[in-house]
């Protein structure tokens, strides 16, 4: 922008404002100067506006960027929502399990207590020690034993079953948190985009993700995988009409398929 | 009977195993998603598949797909069970001949009723 550089001034300009000068006609000669210097202005205000321009224009994007805001008010209330699905189906797990653990001690306590009830008697019994009235007693003893220890390893398994459900919570509580996994990569991914735009190094910026690239690449492909969209498990059953909300609604569905 | 149980999820596995076990199903065996079990199906005698939907690699539905694609497994029965719970699911599920849908969190009774009923129906 130096007057140097470029033509600013013409010889037809320089001839009058001399005349102008000569003749003792300031005012003229102000005029002369004054248009000699207006190009250079115009250039100059040009070059503020489009920097101002592209300034408003940044911020501008950076306030309405939907996919940041959508971020912000949308996903990140859902991945609470989805982590408090996963406490509350941990917990509830941990509960079942402790709850059918806690119901089999006394049925163990109580077998165990019976068996060394008839102990004692049972030892004289191979000892060849044993009189008729023990051994009647020993007779209603074991009978008991038998009956209620067949009853009680039926109720022992039962339990068993309900600890050994109770772990599926494993698979739910996992899927969840890949989802929750996947939101945080995408808010890294914007607040980069973010740091690029505000002009710091994008190198600089993804350098230290350098070791997450091939981790990253792979969870990309298998979000794709397969042509069909899968959701897994629905957390919000009743604010949905496109999905059933239990086993009930399904083979009612099925069967108005005619299955 | 040589049944397949198909998860990703070793845990969910173990569950389904120890369920069909309980119900007299002693020869069992497990694949982690469709690729590897569609290669098992091929090559052994099975006569009963569960599977999940969302597994990384294929998934149960193309699995299910695949098996009534294959003339020499068509036959095979197919039980899903999945957290998979929208409906457009369990249509394409149902017109992909699915034998029967158990939507997960699910208990074994749940297993029991729909495993008789595929059997009743089959004979």
């Amino acid at each position: 922008m130096s007057i140097t550089t470029i033509g600013q001034i013409t010889l037809e300009q320089a001839k009058a404002l001399v005349e102008c000068l000569e003749s003792g006609e300031q005012e003229a000669a102000d005029a002369i100067v004054n248009d000699i210097q207006n190009p250079t202005n115009s250039e100059l205000f040009a070059e503020i506006g489009k920097l101002t321009r592209q300034l408003h224009d940044s911020l501008t994007n950076f306030q309405v960027d939907s996919r940041l805001s959508n971020l912000a008010t949308g996903d990140i209330p859902d991945a609470k929502e989805r982590l408090n699905y996963v406490i509350e189906r941990t917990e509830e797990a941990a509960n079942k399990t402790m709850d059918a653990v806690e119901a089999i001690f006394p049925v163990v306590d109580n077998i165990s207590g019976r068996v060394e009830a008839v102990n004692p008697a049972w030892t004289k019994l191979m000892n060849n020690e044993i009189d008729l009235a023990e051994f009647k007693s020993l007779c209603l003893g074991i009978d008991t034993l038998l009956k209620n220890t067949g009853k009680e390893t039926q109720l022992i398994h039962s339990l068993m079953t309900d600890v050994l459900m109770a772990q599926d919570f494993q698979d739910l509580t996992g899927q969840v948190i890949r989802k929750v996994i996947d939101l945080v990569r995408e808010v890294e991914d914007s607040l980069i985009n973010m740091l690029t735009a505000f002009g710091i190094s994008s190198d600089g910026v993804l350098e230290g993700l350098g070791d997450d690239a091939s981790p990253r690449e792979k969870s990309k492909s298998t979000l794709s995988v397969g042509e069909n969209l899968v959701e897994g498990p629905i957390i919000n059953t009743e604010n949905r009409d496109d999905v059933v909300e239990d086993q009930d609604d399904v083979d009612d569905l099925l069967s108005s398929l005619g299955f | 009977m040589k049944v397949l149980v198909v998860d990703d999820f070793s845990t969910m596995r173990r569950i389904v195993k120890n369920l069909l076990r309980d119900l007299g199903f002693t020869n069992i065996q497990e694949a982690d998603d469709g690729s590897t079990a569609l290669p098992m199906l091929q090559g052994g005698d099975f006569d009963f598949v569960v599977t999940d939907w969302n597994m990384p690699g294929m998934q149960g539905i193309d699995l299910l797909k695949a098996i009534r694609a294959d003339p020499s497994l068509s036959h095979i029965p197919v039980l899903l069970i999945t957290a998979e719970a929208k409906k457009e699911q369990i249509v394409m599920a149902a017109q992909a001949g699915v034998n029967g849908y158990i939507v997960k969190p699910f208990t074994a009774g749940t297993l029991k009723t729909k495993l008789d009923k595929i059997f009743e129906r089959l004979g």
